[in-house]
């Protein structure tokens, strides 16, 4: 108020305009104010929000991975097609509207899955006389199941849902076909002296079917139906070979058969709780390879035993209620061994049965008590259970998208169990931690996203990439770091400011190259190149600064008398350009010879020699590559540091009688810190979330070594190789998803982190 | 504007040295820094045109003259700061203790240590308190921590610091008021033992009590340094210097003992602005 009665005071002589306009521009002048205040303040909040949305987006996209997985009992209703026989298999389509239950007396039953309405009965053609001895499953996916008789013949069956689309939808015309017949006979013979099946194995290998058995008097026979197809007219011919494979030792009486889909292995259960393996990739010179005893508790009996999908892990469940993996791995002698791998939750009764799922490492478990467990191999975890009810439950059958479980008790009543189990693959220690998978020797690290086969198992183990990435940023920053900074503290400390304005702009407009052509270079032209020359790489290394020295030495005892007047000061570095230029020129051309004369003529191969894996795309390249990607950051941010050190203090210093080095390295160095720190750091930053360099330069090979001459994949390489032909939903495009969050982490820790350690510095080191 | 100027002249005439009847004759003090026709330029402008005076040892000198005169630049030439300055030339010769400082040969770091300089905002490096004083030190490459520990002592205490900042040696400089700071300066200056110490407006930034304390400083350094000073503040040029030169345009109008160009100018331009007719 004041004010404006003394504006309008002066308002009747002054220059300025009178009280009404300088109200209306009062006026005006606060809804600018407010306008900008506003303004800057939502745009503020928006660059925040949009932030956190990228975050929210990344982590939604990740969460469903994280949500347990359940099961739920839905239904009971007694057996379809009578409660009178045992159900020996039984299994559910992928759209969970048609079932199949094989029984004891010979039939094949399919049926709704929810309510156990039969839909179609097939007999099959098995003599009335025979009995019924020993029964089998094949991989579910084959779909295929064998009965063994008393009278020494077999039957394979399989079971085909015929599925077709009309008008009114999804429509069924299932039946059962026998893929191995003997002549006209669906049943095909195993001894031709009637001896008793009493426990069979069955399996579909590339060649064809093999049926595995355990005879009465303890013989153990192997029948190969070799397919082969005729190239003229595509007619399949089956052959069928009979083997005579070693007994078990020590009588033991075989339990369970298992072939694997290879045709190579042969494991056996026995009464005793002992695995044997059989090396049958010569049936007719198989021989009985190890023998392994496979439950730990004393006194206790393995009561089940499956592989898991692709034939490679075997679980065995006891009558202790323990569920644990065995592998065949290679010993020193290169001799396969059953070797346990590791346990899961165990059940508190007797396993019953162990279900491998159709598509999956996953795989189901019941027991005496009724209790049904889902399981996971490779991220060794137990996914789900669902108790459904309190009777023993000899039989459990798993849907083709292991969507739905159908437990069966021992009164024939069937249990319908929902299964929500999308993302079993991920946990904790399979994505961080040493996991055994199929195949391997040992415990290891891992990223092998997708592969050809079907029973590929996923490694999904983030340490790989993760290490991939800091190897890269580390290497590049080896490079960057020691240039930039040196280079920065030169140009705003020693340069003339001339000179400076011509190399600052310069450097800076570096950072404007696209990284998509530093990386073509670098990995089109830089690599071979250093491959070609790789002495020069390091003669370089050492000859650069010897030549710099020796320049340096020859100008200011020598040459300085004469030519220091024509240079201006701060102009001394334009000498070195031909030094380094001829450096350059020199280290290469002299690269064939100090290849000849200390490393045989090739550098490449004397390092394999030595024992260092020499990849073309390699980690130094990547350095140099990445490193002149980061090095306008780290510079520009370092020189503005520097520059910016109050002159004060470096006058202060100086006067005090030091050097002007001294006063870089006590005074300026220590004032800039903050400033030299937190390029570093954004530098780093950069490194960490580079994408195009690293993916062309680096061979993406997901190695855990810090080794100079080999490539690595990283976080961003490894995201925009693998997204676009990830499944949209699946686990591995949400562990793709996880690992952008992690590289999002992993900046944010860092940036973050910086920030404080640059604060803190600032607080201590900042002058006025 | 005379008789505004009255008081002042009347508060100088009282701030002089009590010593007025033995006079301190210039001619008859030993010299220390001598320059000799110095001519300087920066780029085409030329700042320094021509000074020579002598400035005796172990005695105060003030440069005094409006802004711009070149007092500064001329003090900044006493230890080569001016070097610093790309388009920067001189002509002419200084010489401390006999040497031209200017020669080739000298070696400017060891001039500066000797030729030390505060600045009049005080510039504590980013350390602590005892850090700031060893730093010379350390640049000279002492490392004996017995030794450090003890000049900086005797370094604060002849700054008259010691005993506000012996408890937090290891506090950061920063933590001291102004005053303190250009004392720690100072302190910082004088650890290296030099034998010139120059002032460039070491006050100016400071309120009266820590000007008080800087000034009693002066006086008791001077025992042992020569010092050059350079104020803008009259009455302190008149309290605490015992000879006074003074500039205009870069040209030295009159330089002689304190007493007679407070008292007795014998230059027109010099009472004038000495009673503040100018400036």
């Amino acid at each position: 108020m004041n004010d404006t009665a003394r504006s309008e005071a002066q308002s009747s002589g002054g220059f300025l305009p009178d009280g009404d306009a300088r109200r209306r521009l009062r006026r005006w002048r606060g809804v600018k104010d407010h306008f900008a205040r506003y303004a800057v303040g939502t745009f503020g909040v928006g660059v925040i929000i949009a932030l956190a949305l990228i975050f929210v987006y990344l982590f939604s996209e990740v969460v469903p991975m994280l949500r347990p997985a359940g099961a739920s009992l839905e239904g009971s209703f007694a057996a379809p097609g009578g409660v009178d026989t045992e159900t020996r298999y039984v299994t559910v389509n992928r759209h969970l509207d048609l079932a199949v239950r094989y029984t004891t007396d010979r039939r094949a039953i399919f049926f709704l899955p929810d309510t156990g309405t039969i839909t179609h009965e097939v007999g099959l053609p098995l003599p009335a006389d025979a009995e019924v001895t020993a029964f089998t499953f094949a991989e579910p996916r084959t779909e295929l199941v064998a009965y063994g008789l008393d009278d020494g013949r077999a039957l394979v069956a399989q079971h085909r849902y015929n599925e077709r689309f009309s008008q009114t939808g999804r429509q069924y015309r299932p039946d059962v076909v026998f893929p191995v017949m003997d002549g006209d006979d669906a049943l095909t013979v195993v001894d031709t002296e009637g001896r008793a099946i009493e426990t069979i194995g069955l399996q579909r290998g590339p060649g064809g079917v093999s049926i595995a058995a355990a005879l009465g008097d303890g013989s153990v026979r192997l029948v190969r139906f070799q397919e082969t197809t005729s190239f003229m007219t595509g007619e399949v011919t089956v052959r069928r070979v009979v083997h005579e494979l070693p007994r078990l030792p020590q009588n033991a009486l075989a339990t369970r058969i298992l072939l694997d889909i290879t045709g190579a292995h042969m494991l056996v259960g026995d009464d005793r709780g002992f695995l044997h393996y059989y090396d049958i990739r010569r049936p007719e010179r198989a021989t009985l390879v190890h023998s392994k005893r496979v439950i730990r508790g004393e006194g206790a009996e393995v009561t089940a035993l499956d592989y898991v999908l692709g034939t490679v892990s075997i679980i065995v469940g006891g009558s202790d209620g323990s569920v644990s993996q065995y592998m065949l791995v290679r010993d020193d002698d290169n001799v396969n061994r059953i070797t346990f791998v590791r346990d899961f939750a165990p059940h508190r009764a007797a396993v019953t049965q162990v279900m491998p799922e159709y598509i999956r490492k996953g795989f189901a478990t019941a027991d005496t008590s009724g209790l049904v467990q889902i399981h996971y191999s490779t991220s060794a975890r137990t996914v789900a259970r669902e108790q459904v009810g309190d009777r023993p439950l000899p039989v459990i059958g798993i849907a083709a998208r292991a969507n739905a479980i159908i437990a069966v008790d021992d009164n024939e009543r069937f249990h319908y169990v929902d299964v929500r189990n999308p993302h079993p693959e991920v946990s904790i220690r399979a994505l961080w931690g040493r996991v055994w998978y199929e195949g391997r020797s040992q415990p290891e690290f891992v990223w092998q996203s997708s592969s050809a086969t079907d029973e590929f198992e996923g490694k999904f183990s983030l340490m790989p990439l993760t290490l991939g990435t800091l190897k890269a940023a580390f290497y590049a920053m080896l490079f960057a770091m020691p240039l930039a900074i040196a280079g920065a503290i030169y140009s705003a400390y020693f340069m003339s400011p001339k000179l400076r304005g011509l190399v600052k702009p310069s450097i800076e407009v570096m950072e404007a190259l696209p990284t998509v052509i530093l990386g073509f270079l670098a990995g089109l032209w830089l690599a071979p190149f250093v491959e070609g020359h790789l002495p020069s790489v390091f003669s370089l290394l050492l000859l650069m600064p010897l030549f710099m020295l020796i320049t340096a030495f020859v100008w200011t005892t020598v040459l300085a008398p004469f030519v220091r007047q024509f240079v201006p000061p701060g102009w001394e570095s334009a000498v070195l350009i031909p030094v380094v230029l001829f450096t350059g020129w020199f280290c290469v051309s002299l690269s064939p010879y100090i290849e000849l004369w200390f490393f045989n003529g090739d550098m490449r191969q004397w390092l394999t020699d030595v024992g260092i894996t020499y990849d073309q795309r390699n980690a130094l390249v990547v350095g140099v590559a990445m490193g002149f990607a980061v090095i306008p950051t780290i510079y520009s941010i370092t020189e503005d540091a520097v520059f910016n050190v109050p002159k004060h203090l470096t006058q202060g210093s100086l006067a005090l009688g030091a050097t002007p080095w001294q006063t870089v390295t006590k005074v300026v160095l220590l004032t800039a810190s903050p400033g030299i720190f937190s390029a570093v750091m954004i530098g780093f930053g950069r490194a960490v979330g580079e994408t195009m360099i690293v993916l062309m330069a680096t061979g993406n090979s997901p190695v855990m070594n810090f080794n100079i001459f080999e490539g690595m994949r990283t976080l961003s390489a490894n995201i925009a190789v693998e997204m676009p032909e990830a499944a949209v939903g699946g686990t591995h495009y949400r562990i793709l998803f996880l690992a952008a969050l992690v590289l999002f982490v992993l900046t944010f820790v860092l940036n973050t982190a910086a920030e404080l350690v640059r604060d803190r510095l600032r607080k201590r080191y900042s002058s006025l | 504007m005379t008789e505004r100027n009255e008081p002042i002249t009347h508060g100088m005439s009282s701030a002089l040295p009590d010593s007025g009847g033995e006079r301190l004759k210039l001619s008859r003090q030993k010299p220390c820094i001598e320059v000799d026709k110095l001519n300087l330029f920066y780029g085409s402008t030329q700042a320094l045109k021509s000074i020579s005076l002598t400035i005796p040892e172990k005695r105060v000198t003030a440069f005094i003259g409006p802004s711009g005169c070149g007092k500064s630049t001329l003090l900044r030439c006493c230890n080569r700061m001016n070097d610093l300055i790309d388009t920067c030339r001189i002509e002419g010769e200084i010489r401390l203790d006999g040497q031209n400082i200017y020669a080739p040969t000298i070696d400017v770091a060891e001039l500066r240590r000797k030729v030390g300089m505060v600045f009049q905002k005080p510039n504590p490096f980013p350390k602590t308190i005892y850090e700031n004083v060893a730093y010379g030190l350390r640049i000279q490459g002492v490392k004996d921590r017995r030794v450090l520990d003890e000049v900086v002592e005797k370094s604060l205490r002849r700054a008259a610091l010691w005993d506000e900042v012996k408890d937090r040696l290891d506090a950061n400089a920063f933590s001291l008021s102004g005053g303190q700071q250009q004392r720690l300066v100072i302190a910082r200056a004088i650890a290296i033992e030099p034998e010139v110490i120059l002032l460039d407006e070491p006050a100016s930034a400071l309120d009266p009590i820590s000007t008080a304390k800087i000034e009693e400083l002066i006086f008791e350094l001077k025992e042992e340094f020569t010092i050059v000073i350079v104020t803008h503040n009259m009455q302190q040029a008149a309290r605490v210097s015992d000879f006074t030169a003074y500039l205009y345009l870069g040209e030295l109008v009159e330089y002689d003992d304190t007493v007679t160009i407070f008292t007795n100018p014998k230059q027109q331009a010099t009472e004038d602005y000495i009673t503040g007719r100018y400036g």
